[in-house]
């Protein structure tokens, strides 16, 4: 009964503020509401009761990847980004591939949804930790050389050249 | 007490008189006159009823340094000193551990509910609420403290005295005690300007948005043994996740006030409080590999006992703690905007940074994030580097302090540290502060990673 009022509420809010980001036409307000969306992501973990990937959505999503949005948007923002319209006439067809994608995620997620977790939820951070650096080493360190790579990119295409 | 000094001061002009009425009394001073001694004039004019109100300025210097304790604020200095010392070991001679009086709390509230027939639910709630208001009050009653204590220490060091007349208008006004209660209450009744270029509601969220997360990360923090608000498993994640949120606040700040200095300023915070975040959070990573836990209970429990008499505290640990330590304080530092890295909010460029544009109780908000976030940081060294609750010296008296007393002391020593810095050091210019965090502070924390790794695999196996 309570588990079903947190999830619906955290659930509406998510929604709502991800439709926010998406409605707004200030971008600053957009970028407000994508760190209250994410917010409300580790809200649903916190409730399901997976305390380090709440700790780790709070961390990299809310108190990072979200600054640093609204950094970019406030850094290299123009006049029109406080009142332009988000949404063009091809709206109808980008509702369409989000609907598309919905359905194939629902598809997916009832795979698994029909299992109920039969033991309570307990602290999880020694576990994550021994999967990660044991059975799932290689993906793992796969991941984050992709993280590199990318990291590496970023430096690569914002170098400017020396003019002397 | 203070009547003592006009007793001991007029002695000297008084023994010529005295050998006529009494011989017998004053032997020493009847048989051979008396030495050309220089005698200071008396105060006259500095009486009230009879007593000397203040002899401080009416004193001649070498007489006070013939005997300082003659005077009567050195008296009342010591028996305030030792009323404290006296107070605080009653105190913890008397209340003990914190958490066993909880314990007791929260097993008297279970045995009300069963007797009154309300559910367990209900138990937990008004258990939640209690521990949610005590830590919220530690951190209002934390802003009343530091601002007072911030200002002594600064007006000290800049030879001057700071508050000293807030008080009562003719009694205690000890060291302007009052002060920051009245600031408050100034604050309060101030008028709350919102600029015409501002965005609205942005704006009068924004100092939530830098508390709310402030006050939420309180809830692991660990003012005692087994006295923490929530015991986590996550602990140290959790606080620095939170405490990562309240930048969005001050970029919000920034942002909506309308102003480019605050919006400078705001962008400015981001970008410092988001690059100090990553050797803050590394630098405590060996103290998590020697625990082996993130759950501050066990980090503090790690490091009981004694070495040799050195209590085994990781900043005692050769050179990984004293680095960790060290790269830590000044991240923490950085992260509450203070003076050394205090430039979203630079004076000389910046009018004030991101609260450019508040006021009133908007303004103080900042204010007391900023003073909560010096408290966090000093408990969240206190608990990683020095022991926790654990005494430093391994000897009778001292074990047997409860813990809350000596964390309590540990994090004061740390907050002293906190605002020694701030009025020691010079601001950093911008590309000085990111070049410090890049190119000095995150290399060394990785090498501090590696050579606690080192340890765990030779030596602390």
């Amino acid at each position: 009964m309570l588990d079903q009022i947190v999830f619906y509420s955290l659930s509406v809010l998510v929604l709502l503020s991800a439709l926010g980001v998406v409605l707004q036409r200030n971008a600053v307000h957009s970028s407000l509401f994508l760190g209250l969306s994410l917010a409300g992501v580790a809200g649903l973990f916190a409730s399901l009761g997976a305390d380090f990937l709440f700790g780790a959505q709070i961390m990299v999503y809310v108190s990072g990847i979200a600054v640093l949005v609204m950094f970019v948007v406030m850094l290299l923002g123009r006049a029109s980004d406080l009142h332009l319209r988000q949404v063009n006439d091809r709206w109808m067809a980008a509702l369409l591939v989000c609907a598309v994608a919905s359905v194939g995620l629902l598809k997916i997620a009832r795979l698994s949804s029909a299992t109920v977790a039969t033991v309570a939820a307990r602290p999880g951070t020694h576990d994550i930790g021994r999967l990660f650096l044991g059975q799932w080493l290689v993906p793992f360190e796969l991941i984050s050389l992709v993280l590199l790579a990318a990291l590496l990119g970023a430096v690569f295409f914002t170098r400017t050249e020396n003019a002397s | 007490m203070s009547d003592k000094p006009e007793d001991k001061k007029p002695e000297p002009a008084k023994t010529a008189p005295v050998p006529a009425a009494a011989p017998a009394a004053a032997a020493p001073a009847a048989p051979k006159p008396a030495a050309p001694k220089y005698v200071p004039p008396e105060p006259v004019l500095n009486r009230k009823n009879g007593r000397l109100i203040e002899d401080r300025f009416t004193t001649w210097p070498t007489q006070v340094f013939i005997n300082r304790w003659s005077r009567s604020g050195y008296q009342a200095g010591a028996a305030m000193l030792t009323g404290i010392l006296l107070g605080l070991a009653v105190t913890g001679g008397v209340v003990g551990e914190l958490a066993k009086w909880a314990d007791k709390f929260y097993a008297l509230l279970t045995a009300v509910a069963a007797a009154k027939g309300l559910p367990v639910l209900a138990v937990e709630i008004a258990w939640v609420a209690i521990k949610v208001l005590i830590v919220l009050h530690i951190v209002l009653i934390n802003g009343l403290w530091s601002i007072w204590w911030e200002r002594k220490i600064s007006a000290h060091i800049q030879s001057r005295v700071g508050p000293t007349y807030a008080g009562s208008p003719s009694g205690w006004n000890f060291h302007g005690w009052a002060q920051t209660a009245i600031d408050g209450i100034k604050l309060l009744l101030k008028e709350d300007v919102t600029p015409a270029a501002a965005d609205k509601w942005v704006h009068a969220l924004a100092p939530g948005l830098v508390v709310a997360p402030c006050i939420i990360a309180f809830a692991p923090v660990l003012f005692g043994d087994n006295m923490a608000a929530a015991s986590l498993d996550i602990g140290t994640l959790y606080i620095f996740a939170f405490a990562g949120i309240s930048v969005i606040g001050i970029v919000m700040a920034g942002w909506a006030s309308g102003n480019k200095y605050s919006l400078l300023g705001g962008l400015r915070g981001a970008a410092q409080i988001v690059s100090y975040e990553l050797p803050r959070g590394f630098s405590v990573v060996p103290v998590l590999m020697f625990a082996g836990s993130l759950d501050l209970q066990v980090i503090s429990n790690a490091q009981a006992g004694y070495w040799h008499g050195i209590p085994r505290w990781f900043v005692f640990y050769p050179v990984v703690g004293q680095l960790a330590f060290v790269i830590f304080l000044i991240a923490s530092v950085a992260e509450t905007n203070r003076t050394p890295f205090d430039i979203p909010e630079a004076e000389s460029e910046l009018v004030s940074g991101f609260h450019t544009e508040y006021s009133g109780m908007k303004w103080s908000i900042f204010f007391l994030a900023e003073y909560a976030y010096v408290l966090l940081g000093s408990f969240l060294l206190a608990t990683f580097f020095l022991g926790g609750g654990a005494s430093p010296i391994n000897s009778v008296p001292f074990t047997l302090v409860p813990s809350w007393m000596w964390m309590l002391a540990k994090a004061m020593l740390m907050m002293f540290v906190f605002l020694w810095i701030r009025w020691t050091l010079p601001r950093f210019r911008v590309d000085q502060l990111m070049d410090f965090t890049w190119k000095f502070l995150l290399p060394w924390s990785f090498v501090n990673i590696a050579i606690a790794g080192l340890y765990l695999a030779f030596w602390l196996k």
